[in-house]
């Protein structure tokens, strides 16, 4: 029961929401999160491709550390590093099985650490990279190579609703069970009560749906008088924003040490 | 005296609308003007001030004619962008208006998209203006109520216009800073020469803050009038369902005053009521509260401490070790400032929440064993915002989905008999979330009556609504003494305190700092200033009177005055 207990409280929507809200605003501290934003965008355009095309094993282990070692020093959630292992595990779990139920044997196990290796890379990668820069630092960044005001201001928005809105779903959630009435038996496994959370869990985003849609009036009458459909069009606004925008020394010792290290990798891996 | 508004023959109908929500308006508003605009639900107010700053007809294209002129800019030729520059507005659902993650990025958002280099200046400068000080970097979702509202206010000030309009300003804040944003308003206005536009039911601030009234009704401009003269227009006022300050109410209703002597605030009604010297014993019924201390226990508190983690993961202690019994027929007021802890007070008894330490049960059952729906058998929560409480797509399924889930034989007629009593047969088919905010609020009401809990906790029940509906609710809150065996209220309204509980228990600080009924609290000044309470005016104005006992509504406070001077047969006529 005690254990049940500590479990469902870390797995509670309060908790999901400050682990979400922490990856991303919660790292603007960590030497990555200094960076200049298009520095993080050349870097991941290389190690979220290139392990694509490395077949050599020594590269790819080396490879490895150094993500593993970028992610420390990110600074993630361990929310988001939970969620990724399960992942990782089961898609490399299914696809042995699946390999095995078609005749294959303990040959394709090697194969396939390769794959779950470069998986591995590109999603440590990715999470280093997106959980380094909040969601403002992404929109300016993406702004700056040239994407369009609407989609960059889209992202900052969404990120700020972001809370209220998992507020709102767990208030609808919490209504749901408040009057709501749960199976009078766990079932085997939990299996009844796993799905009676899992069908209220689906049934709350309906009502969430429908108060958004009101509440996004003010917000988009404010945004009107605010001015952002006047900044959307005028050039020098986007100038202005950007201002802050540099490379700085560091941004260029990332990037030349990232580069000196694959490049020793490869060496030593040829030799 | 210049004109810096101007409107004439505004018609105005909204697309798809089936009649005009402005007729044939006229009005003139003067620069440094502090305005109050009133009237009833619908009556316009909200179209009117959307006029001022081009939504209609820029954003709203409806059918609209006649002219208006803001700073000499004719509206129709100029942009809402343009038009932002001279008009700054403060919506009733101001949290919807934050668009920025952090404090400072929304102060200066405005200045920054139209293009001003110096735009974390004018930002900083905004803040500075509105008192948020010392919180630029901070996430906005982790403001308070109160400072959300300042945000909102720094984000229209922030392009510095002549003109701010603010709608309904105390709705959504508890009492103490209704009264910070009214001081706001106020320095805004006399120090830095702004017009201030507010939409307002609250009289008591009006007389207190504002200098012009603009009464609407159905679309139209009744009158415009100084406050002074506004607020004494009672019969006016309550045809538009307006409630005029208590101490004007409470010398209307006796009589003996002209309709231009009327006072309408405190210090005047001090010096037109007489000072009561003889004390009348026990002229109302008391509540007795010890005397019944000795019933069933429904809800028992044993040291119950509670925390909550915050975003950054560290813990925030809102209960401190609380021991509380709730007896049948207790109907509590909890009180007490914002963060207090009032609502995690209410949500531990409803077991969604278990106590850090310390244990609750509810009808002797511990909430740790019981999950919430085991017991929503017997408490039943409703939440401050209806809105989170609509899981049914109408009224009616809303209000049966308990005894349905449950199948509860019959439930038909229940639902029937409940939707009745709340005023809502005909509404039953209507999606909630549409409807109006009394309607609303009667629908949560309606949800948690049908389910036939042994105790109700509504948090904030009156909060957010007009005078008029206000007066409703509490009115529908007073029948269910006779159908539930206790009621917890947890509130900011000081008049629904002083007129409905027989217990009133303060929270300050995650402690029960006292725990009596309305003449312990109402009489001890320095509890009342410690927890930030707010008595009634009409209990203000009792006590300033020397009246003893103490009135505690307005209808109690004219009953006195009458028993008063009938011994001396002077107003006899009246009685």
């Amino acid at each position: 029961m005690e254990y049940t207990r500590k479990l469902s409280e870390k797995l509670s929507v309060e908790q999901v929401k400050i682990e979400l809200l922490n990856t991303a605003y919660g790292n603007g501290h960590t030497f990555l999160a200094k960076l200049d934003p298009r520095t993080l965008f050349i870097w991941y355009l290389f190690f979220g491709m290139a392990p694509w095309f490395i077949h050599n094993k020594p590269v790819l282990i080396g490879l490895l550390v150094f993500m593993v070692i970028t992610t420390i020093t990110a600074k993630i959630s361990p929310l988001i590093i939970l969620i990724l292992c399960l992942g990782l595990l089961g898609q490399g779990g299914y696809l042995l099985i699946a390999s095995w139920f078609f005749g294959g044997d303990l040959s394709v196990i090697l194969p396939l650490i390769i794959l779950t290796m470069k998986v591995s890379i590109i999603s440590l990668a990715s999470i280093t990279v997106f959980c380094s820069m909040d969601p403002e630092k992404l929109s300016n960044g993406l702004l700056k190579i040239g994407v369009p005001g609407q989609v960059s201001f889209s992202i900052a928005y969404g990120y700020r609703m972001l809370p209220s809105l998992l507020e709102e779903y767990h208030h609808v959630f919490l209504s749901f069970r408040l009057r709501g009435k749960a199976p009078m038996k766990h079932g085997f496994l939990y299996w009844r009560t796993i799905g009676y959370f899992a069908k209220i869990a689906v049934l709350s985003f309906y009502p969430l749906l429908l108060s958004t849609a009101k509440r996004a009036r003010t917000t988009v009458e404010a945004l009107e008088l605010k001015g952002s459909f006047y900044a959307f069009n005028h050039p020098k606004v986007k100038k202005i924003k950007l201002a802050h925008l540099s490379f700085r020394s560091r941004d260029y010792m990332f990037l030349a040490f990232s580069a000196l290290y694959v490049f020793t990798l490869f060496v030593a891996g040829n030799i | 005296m210049t004109k810096q508004i101007q409107l004439k023959q505004v018609n105005f109908q909204y697309p798809g609308g089936k009649s005009n929500v402005l007729k044939d308006v006229s009005l003139e508003i003067n620069k440094g003007e502090f305005l109050a605009i009133i009237g009833g639900n619908g009556s316009g107010k909200s179209t009117l001030c959307k006029l001022l700053n081009g939504l209609i007809p820029h954003y709203y294209v409806g059918d609209f004619t006649g002219q208006v002129i803001v700073n000499g800019l004719v509206t129709t030729d100029h942009k809402v962008a343009e038009l932002s520059h001279h008009v700054g507005y403060v919506y009733q659902d101001f949290e919807n208006q934050l668009v920025s993650p952090r404090v400072l990025e929304d102060a200066s958002f405005a200045p920054l998209n139209f293009g001003f280099p110096d735009y974390i200046q004018r930002g900083k400068r905004a803040l500075d203006l509105v008192g948020l000080h010392g919180h630029d970097d901070e996430f906005v979702w982790q403001l308070s109520g109160g400072q959300k509202h300042q945000l909102a206010l720094a984000g229209a000030v922030s392009l510095n216009p002549d003109i701010l309009i603010i709608d309904e300003p105390v709705a959504q804040l508890d009492p103490f800073h209704a009264e910070e944003v009214y001081k706001i308003l106020e320095m805004l206005n006399k120090d830095h020469g702004k017009t201030i536009i507010v939409i307002e039911h609250h009289t008591e601030f009006i007389a207190e803050f504002c200098d012009q009234v603009v009464l609407m009704d159905a679309g139209q401009i009744i009158w415009k009038k100084q406050t002074n003269d506004a607020l004494k227009e009672v019969d006016h006022l309550l045809a538009s369902k307006i409630y005029p300050p208590q101490v004007t109410q409470a010398a209307y209703q006796c009589g003996q005053f002209k309709n231009n002597e009327l006072p309408v605030r405190l210090e005047e009604a001090l010096n037109q009521f007489p000072i009561q010297l003889n004390n009348h014993k026990d002229e109302f019924p008391r509540s007795n509260y010890s005397h019944l201390a000795e019933r069933d226990k429904l809800v028992e508190l044993k040291q119950v401490s509670f925390s909550y983690k915050m975003v950054n993961r560290s813990r925030k202690k809102v209960l401190k070790d609380i021991n509380l019994d709730i007896h049948h027929g207790d109907l509590v007021a909890l009180v007490g400032n914002n963060g207090a802890g009032k609502s995690s007070l209410m949500r531990l008894i409803t077991g969604l929440v278990k106590p850090e330490k310390g244990n609750v049960y509810v009808e002797g059952k511990n909430t740790r064993n019981y999950s919430p729906e085991k017991l929503a058998d017997t408490v039943t929560y409703i939440y401050q915002n209806p809105e989170e409480m609509f899981i049914e797509d109408c009224v009616r399924k809303d209000v049966e989905f308990y005894l349905k889930a449950r199948k509860v034989p019959g439930y038909e007629k229940i639902v029937e008999d409940v939707l009745r009593q709340f005023d809502l047969t005909d509404l039953q088919d209507n999606d909630s979330r549409l409807m109006s905010g009394g309607q609303q609020r009667r629908a949560s009401l309606a949800i948690g009556v049908a389910m036939e809990p042994s105790i109700i906790l509504l948090d904030e029940p009156t909060a957010n609504l007009d005078i008029a509906t206000r007066k409703h609710i509490t009115k529908l809150i007073d029948s269910l003494k006779e159908q539930i065996i206790s009621v917890i209220i947890a509130t900011h309204d000081m008049q629904l305190v002083a007129e409905w509980a027989n217990r009133i228990i303060v929270l300050h600080e995650g402690e029960v700092i006292h725990d009596g009924d309305r003449e312990s609290v109402f009489s001890n000044v320095s509890l009342l200033e410690l927890a930030g309470l707010k008595p009634p005016q009409i209990l203000e104005l009792s006590r300033k009177l020397h009246m003893s006992p103490l009135a505690y509504t307005v209808e109690e406070f004219v009953h006195a005055l009458k028993k008063e001077e009938n011994p001396s047969g002077i107003y006899t006529e009246i009685i």
